[in-house]
């Protein structure tokens, strides 16, 4: 096995682990940093693929932005200070069997799918990425940009503090 | 339309037209609704009397139709007007006894809060009966036929809050709906079998050498004679008509004695060619109604309600009126018919003052009213009693002439004998009620006779609307009986002539016998110290048997009626259990699947989501394992 | 390293993501879950332009502005929890079936 095979497995692994202690543990803050590590684990797998680029914009955007943000809101919202309430057995076991079997139809269509050309291969080089993204892809790069302001904006008042007397905005 | 036609057509309108405003506009002007009636009933009699002067005197016939419901091969079913000699004066008749029963309603009814609804139903009877007598086609004719039965129900029924006219009003429609199932038959065989039902093509058809065979025509006579039997209350029928005294006075005079109750006879005598071609129905009927007379005649002895002796009378009368049409006489039968409707109607009218003064119909209790003050009505119960009992030279002593010198010529010799006994019993129970209504019981209370004086004046209007028609039509029972001889010549052609003043056997033994029955009456209740109690009231056991109408009632109470309430019940079970509940179980099922179908939508985005992608994996499980349909 | 093992992982990471949406009470711990599955759909599409068509910056493309509308979507979801637990004072998904019937 190659390095960039080794290098899939560990991130892989790290990934997987992390997302189950994102979904599995019952503290809020220790689904958040499961889901830290998760996509430190997914960074990897882009690394191993030969987008180092990609890599690199997941742990600045997931782990250092969104993961961050989560906490901020938990604490904000959270019911920290009640107790941990039971979950059900047959919500664990349907949402259990259900995503299972999601994810059994999704293999076999993996497994019965006859795939092109099966080594990597191309230039995955950040320069070419982003040279496309600045000429053939320019008009959804600046509607992102467009999108992360409103969606800047739409947050901040629908989260503010309504303040009486002082009309509905 | 030539003029008798017209005539027809008029006198049929202008009932018809009087009872549709006065139901629909005139429901609180009472009177304007009488003037309104008795003017309608006034046209019509004009109208009769020119179709008795332009057909009946000259003697012809005339046919007049148009054609209502075409059928592929023949001529089809045409509705008109049938006018001769009998039609018209039925229609004259009618007209008369109508026009004076709306007369002498003006006094009767003058307090009552239905006054004007009553005059409504009268001239709704009045359009429907002498629809029927004018008919050209027996479908036309059994269309009356039942529009006459709902006149009568309306109006037996009229103080309808009471349970009693209710009840009697169900009872007449339901048993007259018995009879009419046969009448309704017979005339439906008729329409297939000839393709048309105008009454001269159904005769000649039936005659011998017409279309029918004699077999059909006698299946078709004895399911019309079946609505005959229901109509005219013969036979196993009649419990309905004591009954439907239940209805106010003028309506019984009307009604149940003079027009609606002779529609049976009448019937017969219209298809008496059809008839005749059927002898072993005629020979049923002569013996039906033979012990329908005298059973009645039993009844009428030993009742103490004036009305109810009357009605049973009415039976009695009806059955000798058949008895002259099943022996082969049309103008006997046909003439007693008349004369009865004179003095049936005049001895009702007589009664109803004695019963408005009294507030009674117990003949005892009248008796104590004195009774024999009001003169109108004395003289009125008199003369009808004495053309009843068929005494010389009132009315019905020429037409029960009639009918027992055909029964003599074409019965045999029980029967006949048969019908002077029943004679005989008929003067006597008519006699009974006048000297138990007219001769004061034992010493009255000072009170009843104050009371009795204290009524006059406050009625001077209404007793002279009651009595002017009872006086008409007690000079009529002197005048009506020297007709027997113009309808002979009219209604029975080429029948050997009775002279109405002959003398022989037959009028003499009739004449004995009426006066045997007046003087036993008068013995039993008439004279001073009479024990005013019948030889057949002495008997209790007869007396009882006598009184409940032969406990036909009670056989019929116990058999038919339970048979009938059981079904009853048995189908509102099934309308409740089974119906309803099939329809409920549909609602309420559902409406549980919509209950359970609601919880799909649980406000639970968890579920939604579940549900989506469950859909979604199943369906790439199927596109993956080939992804057909079926 | 295959092409199929690449997207059995991602498929993996999609249906714990799957279970976490389904099986959480709390809204923030069911956006952590939905996350998931946005990323192992990020690598499947990356993963198969690098396999298959030779021109791996094309799913670059794509998987970046995808991580921007990601992260949009965070933002406003965020500030609606906050905004639902101040009018509420719950944000136990199982509690917020207004759209219930």
């Amino acid at each position: 096995m190659t390095v960039q095979g080794w290098i899939f497995a560990g991130a892989g692994a790290v990934a997987l682990f992390g997302a189950l202690l994102a979904v599995g543990l019952r503290n809020i803050f220790h689904n958040i940093l499961g889901f830290a590590l998760a996509m430190l684990g997914v960074a990897g797998v882009f690394a191993s693929l030969g987008s180092d680029f990609l890599a690199a914009v997941f742990v600045l955007v997931y782990v250092g932005a969104v993961a961050i943000a989560m906490v901020y809101a938990v604490m904000l919202s959270h019911p920290l200070d009640l107790p941990h309430r039971p979950r059900k057995g047959w919500k664990i076991a349907g949402a259990a069997a259900l995503a299972a079997g999601v994810a059994a139809a999704l293999w076999s269509m993996v497994r019965r799918a006859r795939w092109l050309d099966l080594a990597p291969g191309g230039d995955a080089g950040a320069a070419r990425t982003g040279a496309r993204l600045l000429t053939d892809y320019v008009l959804a790069f600046e509607l992102v940009s467009v999108l992360l302001v409103v969606a800047m904006m739409g947050a901040v008042m629908v989260a503010r503090q309504r303040r009486p007397g002082r009309g509905a905005w | 339309m030539s003029g008798p036609v017209t005539a027809a057509v008029v006198a049929q309108a202008a009932p018809l037209a009087a009872c549709a405003v006065i139901l629909l506009w005139l429901r609180r002007r009472p009177g304007t609704a009488a003037a309104l009636a008795i003017l309608a009933l006034t046209v019509a009699l004009g109208a009769a009397v020119y179709m008795v002067a332009a057909v009946a005197v000259p003697n012809t016939s005339l046919l007049a139709t148009s054609v209502w419901l075409p059928v592929s091969d023949g001529p089809g079913l045409a509705f008109g007007v049938l006018l001769d000699s009998l039609s018209s004066t039925m229609a004259l008749v009618v007209a008369a006894v109508t026009l004076a029963v709306m007369v002498y309603s003006l006094g009767y009814m003058a307090d009552d809060p239905g006054f004007a609804r009553y005059y409504g139903f009268l001239a709704l009877f009045a359009w429907a009966m002498l629809g029927l007598v004018l008919a050209s086609n027996l479908l036309q004719t059994l269309v009356f036929w039942e529009l006459v039965g709902l006149a009568s129900f309306l109006l037996i029924g009229f103080w309808f809050e009471r349970p009693g006219p209710a009840a009697a009003a169900r009872k007449a429609f339901i048993m007259t709906r018995v009879g009419d199932v046969g009448f309704l038959l017979g005339v439906l065989l008729l329409i297939r079998a000839a393709g048309n039902a105008t009454i001269p093509d159904l005769i000649a058809a039936a005659a011998p050498g017409g279309a029918f065979t004699p077999g059909f025509t006698t299946t078709v006579a004895a399911l019309l004679l079946m609505g005959v039997i229901g109509k005219s209350a013969q036979g196993p029928l009649f419990t309905w008509l004591p009954d439907a005294m239940e209805g106010p006075t003028p309506v019984s005079a009307l009604l149940h004695s003079a027009t609606m109750v002779a529609a049976g006879v009448y019937l017969v005598a219209r298809m008496h060619g059809l008839f005749a071609a059927a002898p072993d129905v005629m020979r049923f009927l002569l013996w039906l109604s033979l012990i329908t007379a005298l059973a009645a005649a039993t009844m009428a002895m030993v009742a103490n309600d004036i009305k109810r002796v009357l009605a049973y009378s009415s039976i009695s009368q009806l059955a000798y009126m058949l008895m002259g049409l099943a022996a082969g006489s049309v103008a006997a039968g046909f003439f007693h018919l008349v004369t009865h409707a004179g003095f049936k109607a005049l001895l009702f009218m007589a009664a109803g003052m004695f019963i408005h003064h009294a507030h009674s119909n117990d003949m005892r209790e009248i008796a104590g009213h004195t009774p024999g003050r009001q003169r109108a009505g004395a003289i009125g119960l008199v003369a009808g009693s004495l053309a009843l009992a068929g005494v010389i030279p009132f009315s019905g002593y020429f037409s029960k002439e009639a009918v027992l010198a055909a029964l003599g010529e074409h019965a045999g010799t029980a029967v006949l004998a048969l019908a002077y006994a029943g004679a005989g019993l008929t003067a006597y129970y008519s006699f009974r009620m006048v000297f138990l209504t007219l001769r004061g019981g034992p010493a009255q209370a000072p009170e009843h006779r104050a009371g009795a004086g204290g009524h006059a004046p406050e009625h001077g209007r209404s007793e002279l609307a009651m009595a002017a028609p009872v006086l008409v039509l007690a000079a009529l029972t002197l005048v009506l009986g020297w007709l027997g001889a113009w309808f002979a010549s009219r209604l029975s052609p080429g029948a050997e002539e009775h002279g109405a003043l002959a003398i022989g056997a037959g009028p003499l033994t009739a004449l004995a016998l009426a006066a045997a029955g007046i003087a036993l009456a008068w013995l039993e209740y008439g004279r001073r110290g009479a024990a005013r109690i019948g030889f057949v009231e002495r008997m209790p056991a007869l007396r009882d048997f006598f009184a409940d109408n032969w406990y036909l009632d009670r056989l019929y109470a116990a058999t038919v009626v339970r048979a009938a309430k059981a079904l009853a019940r048995a189908a509102r079970w099934h309308d409740q259990t089974v119906l309803d509940g099939a329809g409920d179980g549909f609602a309420s099922a559902t409406v549980g699947g919509g209950r359970l179908l609601a919880h799909l939508q649980s406000g639970y985005v968890q579920m939604y989501v579940s549900v989506a992608v469950a859909v979604m994996a199943a369906l790439a499980a199927w596109l993956l394992g080939g992804g057909k349909l079926a | 390293m295959s092409l199929p093992l690449v997207l059995g992982v991602a498929t993996a990471l999609f249906g714990i993501g799957l279970y976490g949406l389904l099986q959480r009470r709390s809204l923030v711990a069911m956006l952590i879950a939905l996350e998931l599955m946005l990323a192992a759909i990020s690598i499947n599409v990356v993963a198969l332009t690098t396999f298959t068509g030779h021109d791996p910056s094309m799913g670059q493309v794509v998987v970046l502005i995808f991580v921007g509308v990601a992260a949009a979507e965070v933002a406003i979801a965020l500030s609606l929890f906050v905004a639902i637990h101040r009018s509420a004072h719950d944000i136990d998904v199982e509690h917020l079936s207004e759209l219930k019937g």
